[in-house]
């Protein structure tokens, strides 16, 4: 499965890109979506636990199971007002 | 409920947003908040906040908690402006209006609406230094 990857505030500098393309098993989790990308871009370990995760425009736990095509955004705790 | 939201990079206009306030016979409360950003952050010296949004997803979480409100209070209208983009030490980067029959409920689900934006919806700052 193709799975499209945004990354939203300062995850941008600690990936050095703002989308990027992974290629995942059929059946992937948004959990192991992250494994990979923290594989990836060592730099997104340190917030392994405080990463936001959402598929298309709605919050997911790391269970939810991805389908071809997911648009996936990753990001910090938001800090809105 | 009549909504309205904007996330915009224009400054906000309290003038010219309170001129619009409608409310109808049966209503008692307006309650407003405005957040303003401070001249300091982290205990260092700032000159402004810089705002990011992922849009979609913050007018679509924006909407969803417009939603529960709606079913928790009796509210007639909320509208709410969150700023993007660079936002100077005493500029507003927030402004929001709740309206409802009662000071009670005006009070808690405004407060209710920026305690849930600053854990649902997707804008970040970064403190731009001196």
């Amino acid at each position: 499965m193709q799975i499209t990857v945004h990354f939203h505030s300062y995850f941008r500098d600690l990936t050095g890109c703002a989308q990027t393309t992974e290629t995942v098993p059929a059946g992937s989790t948004v959990g192991e979506l992250q494994e990979r990308l923290i594989d990836r871009f060592p730099k997104l370990g340190a917030m392994r636990n405080s990463t936001l995760i959402a598929v298309d425009l709605d919050y997911q736990g790391r269970s939810h199971e991805l389908m071809d095509g997911d648009e996936v955004s990753f990001f910090p705790p938001v800090q809105g007002g | 409920m009549k909504r309205q939201l904007t996330i915009t990079t224009e400054p906000i206009d309290e003038g010219a947003l309170l001129s619009k306030r409608k409310m109808s016979d049966s209503m008692g409360a307006a309650v407003y908040f405005l957040g303003v950003v401070r001249g300091t952050e982290n205990n260092e010296s700032i000159r402004a906040i810089e705002y990011e949004a992922f849009h979609r997803m913050a007018e679509h979480q924006f909407d969803l908690l417009f939603d529960q409100m709606e079913k928790r209070w009796p509210i007639e209208s909320a509208r709410l402006i969150h700023r993007v983009g660079v936002v100077r030490v005493n500029e507003p980067s927030l402004w929001v209006e709740v309206v409802a029959p009662h000071r009670g409920e005006a009070f808690e689900a405004c407060q209710w609406l920026i305690d849930e934006m600053k854990r649902a919806v997707p804008i970040w700052k970064k403190p731009l230094s001196c």
